[in-house]
């Protein structure tokens, strides 16, 4: 079979203008998934079904969606289930297209999760700026309400699941599961420590687990079809369908709907239509969300999964594809993200606090021919220094970039240096 | 294994095997040993936030390096301080830390007891690479009555924000905006003003935090530290003075984990300045003979002192008996005072002795107690006070009472019109004071004592523990420990040899007290003992 062949299971209910309606839903066989957790499977079954299927986290991180569950105490007392819809990473648009457009369907995943670790309150954490999301995903928990999908005794199983629906106030930090944590419970989002996991304390000091929405979206397929046919999608540990970011220099950026583990070139040229403009040859792909490091054109022959982008020495992320012609210069690039995460560190620890601030300063200084050539290894030195010494991953998301951009384009930082201009401008005109 | 209180771990720190209790964080474990693993968030009497990242070790088997305030030993953990990644993490922290640093330290009051100073010592390159614009901040900000706020010298610890929502509960302070532009402050509408905000400044390892009654007052490096006991209140919570050239210029907690682990309250920080500000009295003054009057005081010499309060006090006790005399004995007096009054009352067989109570507001859920004596149980216990001064005054009005012995108070300041008429009639009235009371002033005789911080002694704190004050001062002109001259009179009565120094009166008082028996002052130490006060 051959990408061109694929049919989509995730986005299959796009096509249709009132996809985000429960009865549009409902018509392509929705919530019997739901159901046939709730009477058929325990919850213990549930996480087995997720388990079996391979299903890695969509958020960035990759880590098995079952054995996350599987990591929730049983037994009695509030345990606590929260749909990470927060998505802020540069690049990313996928989990926004299905809140608006099949919100029935990541509820649906959302409430399996909720009884497969006995969760009955479940949260949806939303980001701010997403006004339209929160309307249509508020209509669709009132319209799941209303058939008995959300609320008290779940289509008669003895089972309660609320949810509710809490708004971000814009920031790219509450997307990190202790962050958003926090900003739950009212309070300035700043990460925690781990350990404690919130699998331990979580929410209110309580069990918790956060899901990424387009994870969640996976799951009633699994329960529909079982984890063993899941597990035959993609690639081994790569499992299952997977959305794709592609914006920056092509003719058709969207999202696009394939097995994890698809050939990056494939998705750029006979998905997204090659080349902007055929004059403007690849540069450059960030292959998974602003944060991952970069790859230079000639690094492109890679597989859109987990391990293989691992392999290729960057991450799959958020499966963010930013493609770049010869025409962007790669210390204005770079720039642009510094003041990103300079602008969305949240200040708490050391590292990441000063160091974001640092990068813009002196990334401004080369971006105004006004660098020296030590710049650039203070750039990738302060990234060893911040990369895996910081509370949250904030830090390392922007080390990682950092020094994969100077270590990758090194030629035209130094050109910057001693040319006082940027090659790329000069190479193009 | 069961899992007990006492349940051991063994480890190692920089090839030294460790053997701490269980749950222990690295830092407290490196301790143990002599290892210093450097801290700016960590706080033993604060939660651990784990932002500043100077602590980060290397523990063998895990990729990334770990904060040592926040992990906890394990069995066979094998930790490196000083790996190659746990020394370049931490400079790396030192240099992020210096970039938005003034670098005022010339100016800093924190200078030579700041943190940030030591650890870019130990752990920095002594260099930077930074050669940008800083981030800049307000400075010179009024966070409240007692603490000045310098925006740009902050790192961000936290301290000052857990201490306000952990141990005084009253949550002033906030983290505000994001990045290098993030700062603390006081929520809209609020003021820094809960009665430990000086604590803030304590722990507060930058000179971001400072005391608004010490700022600019005193290179630290010049002050000397005595530790001793706060004066303020029953608590007697442990304090250093920050003394130079004679002269309290601040008050910080000493920590003790049984009395005020390392805080102290506001009142009792400034508790030097009333010291500095009243007027004392320097030496013995003798009022007219004719009886107690407002006339000129006449000088005299300690010995001709304290033969005049002899013959007095004893001609009284000949004509009239012992309970012709009663003395007023004070919370604000050391045991060894108070022992010495009684001391002299038994010699003159009287029972009478008051004591003054000095009480306002309530008793507090941390440190802070009404009783704002610090010696009010001493008095009870050794100084055999029963009575209150109003259970005096008709007795001395009625002439009953003809000689009275006022020992650190001031009962006509304090008890106005109908005070002052009975203690007229007193045919003699001595006082003993660091200041010019109006009590001292209408006296027979006025003896000079040394002023809190000039003497050596001990309280007896609510609880029953007994505690050492520390000199640090000479005293004022001619004053003594009122031990002394209470034990000269006395001794001129018939008494014993007065005792050389604060230690011998508490020694053989000890020796005397069953609750007090086994006790010498090397024994209290620095931290003090609780006694079984149930045993007098």
């Amino acid at each position: 079979m051959t990408t061109r062949d694929y049919q989509p299971l995730l986005l299959k209910n796009l096509h249709r203008y009132d996809s985000a309606r429960l009865s549009a839903y409902e018509q392509s066989g929705g919530y019997l998934s739901l159901a046939r957790a709730l009477k058929e499977l325990t919850p213990e079954q549930v996480v087995e079904e997720v388990k079996a299927s391979g299903l890695r986290g969509r958020g960035g991180a990759g880590f098995p969606t079952g054995l996350k569950w599987s990591f929730m105490p049983k037994g009695p007392g509030p345990k606590y289930l929260i749909l990470n819809a927060d998505e802020s990473e540069p690049g990313t648009f996928k989990d926004r297209l299905l809140l608006e457009r099949d919100p029935h369907l990541v509820l649906e995943g959302f409430l399996i999760g909720c009884y497969a670790v006995g969760c009955n309150q479940g949260f949806v954490y939303l980001r701010g700026e997403f006004v339209e999301a929160y309307r249509i995903l508020k209509q669709a928990v009132e319209e799941a309400r209303a058939k008995g999908y959300v609320g008290k005794n779940l289509l008669g199983s003895g089972f309660d699941c609320e949810i509710t629906i809490y708004r971000g106030a814009g920031a790219y930090i509450c997307g990190e599961e202790t962050a958003l944590l926090e900003s739950l419970e009212g309070k300035r989002g700043h990460p925690r420590l781990k350990p404690p996991f919130p699998a331990q304390v979580g929410l209110y000091g309580k069990p918790t687990t956060v899901n990424n929405v387009e994870t969640m979206a996976n799951v009633p397929l699994i329960i529909e079809r079982g984890g063993a046919w899941y597990a035959g999608i993609g690639r081994e540990k790569n499992t299952g369908p997977k959305l794709y970011c592609l914006s920056g220099h092509v003719p058709k950026p969207g999202v696009y709907e394939f097995p994890l583990g698809i050939p990056l070139k494939e998705l750029i040229y006979d998905h997204a239509g090659g080349m902007l403009r055929p004059e403007h040859p690849l540069k450059a792909v960030i292959p998974g969300g602003s944060s991952v490091p970069i790859l230079r054109s000639e690094q492109c022959d890679v597989l859109m999964d987990f391990d293989s982008l691992v392999a290729a020495g960057t991450l799959l992320g958020s499966a963010g594809v930013i493609v770049m012609d010869d025409t962007v210069c790669m210390v204005d690039a770079l720039l642009n993200l510094a003041r990103f995460y300079a602008h969305e560190s949240c200040g708490q620890c050391t590292p990441c606090r000063e160091g974001t601030g640092w990068y813009v300063q002196i990334l401004e200084r080369l971006e105004r021919g006004g660098g020296k050539m030590s710049d650039l290894d203070l750039l990738v030195d302060m990234s060893d220094r911040i990369q895996g010494n910081t509370i949250c991953p904030l830090g390392d998301a922007v080390a990682m970039p950092v020094r994969s951009y100077v270590m990758a384009f090194r030629d035209e930082f130094e050109y910057h240096v001693t040319q006082k201009k940027c090659l790329t401008a000069a190479a193009v005109s | 294994m069961p899992e007990s209180p006492t349940e051991q771990v063994t480890l190692t720190i920089d090839g030294v095997s460790v053997t701490v209790p269980k749950g222990m964080n690295l830092i407290e474990a490196a301790k143990t040993v002599g290892i210093a693993v450097p801290h700016f968030c960590y706080h033993p009497n604060l939660s651990i936030a784990g932002n500043c990242r100077i602590c980060l070790v290397d523990i063998e088997k895990m990729p990334k390096n770990q904060i040592a305030c926040s992990t906890r030993v394990a069995p066979g953990m094998v930790v490196r301080t000083r790996s190659e990644k746990a020394v370049k993490a931490r400079q790396g922290v030192m240099e992020f830390l210096l970039i938005n640093h003034p670098l005022d330290c010339p100016i800093c009051d924190q200078a030579g007891e700041c943190v940030l100073q030591d650890f870019s010592y130990h752990y920095g390159t002594g260099r930077s690479r930074f050669e940008g614009e800083k981030v800049h901040g307000p400075k010179g900000v009024d966070l409240g009555p007692h603490i000045v706020f310098d925006a740009e010298r902050c790192i961000k610890c936290t301290r000052c924000i857990r201490f306000c929502d952990e141990v005084t509960h009253s949550s002033e302070l906030g983290f505000f905006n994001r990045g290098d532009h993030a700062i603390i402050g006081t929520f809209p509408g609020r003021q820094l003003d809960n009665a430990y905000s000086g604590c803030t400044a304590d722990i507060c390892p930058v000179g971001a935090l400072t005391v608004t009654e010490f700022r600019f007052k005193q290179r630290v490096w010049f002050l000397k530290r005595v530790p001793t006991v706060c004066s303020g209140c029953a608590r007697g919570c442990n304090v250093d003075l920050g003394i130079n050239e004679n002269r309290i210029y601040r008050i910080t907690p000493r920590e003790n984990p049984e009395v005020n682990q390392t805080w102290i309250c506001d009142e009792g920080r400034l508790s030097y300045e009333p010291f500095q500000k009243s007027e004392r009295l320097g030496g013995a003054q003798a009022g007219p003979t004719a009886g107690p009057s407002d006339g000129a005081a006449r000088p005299l010499a300690p010995g001709a002192a304290w033969d005049e309060a002899a013959a007095a006090l004893g001609e009284i006790a000949r004509k009239h008996g012992g309970e012709a005399v009663a003395a007023v004995t004070s919370g604000h007096a050391t045991v060894e005072e108070q022992a010495a009054l009684k001391d002299l009352m038994d010699r003159l067989g009287a029972e009478k002795i008051a004591l003054p109570l000095h009480e306002r507001g309530e008793d507090d859920a941390l440190l802070i107690r009404k009783d704002k004596t610090a010696n009010a149980l001493g008095a009870r216990l050794v100084g055999g006070a029963g009575a209150r001064v109003s259970d005096l005054v008709p007795a001395i009005a009625s002439g009953e009472i003809r000689g009275l012995v006022v020992l650190r108070e001031d009962p006509l300041g304090e008890g106005g019109e109908v005070v002052a008429e009975a203690f007229r009639k007193l045919s003699f009235l001595l006082t003993l004071d660091w200041r010019k009371t109006r009590t001292a002033a209408i006296s027979h005789l006025a003896l000079p004592v040394c002023a809190y911080g000039e003497m050596d002694g001990s309280y007896l704190n609510f609880e029953g523990r007994i505690q050492l004050v520390r000199a640090g001062l000479l005293p004022f002109q001619e004053s003594d420990p009122a031990w002394k001259p209470l034990l000269e009179i006395a001794h001129r009565l018939g008494g014993g040899e007065v005792p050389a120094s604060a230690r011998e009166v508490f020694r053989s008082l000890a020796a005397r007290r069953p609750f007090l028996a086994r006790l010498d002052t090397p024994a209290v130490g620095k931290m003090g003992v609780r006694l079984d006060v149930g045993t007098v």
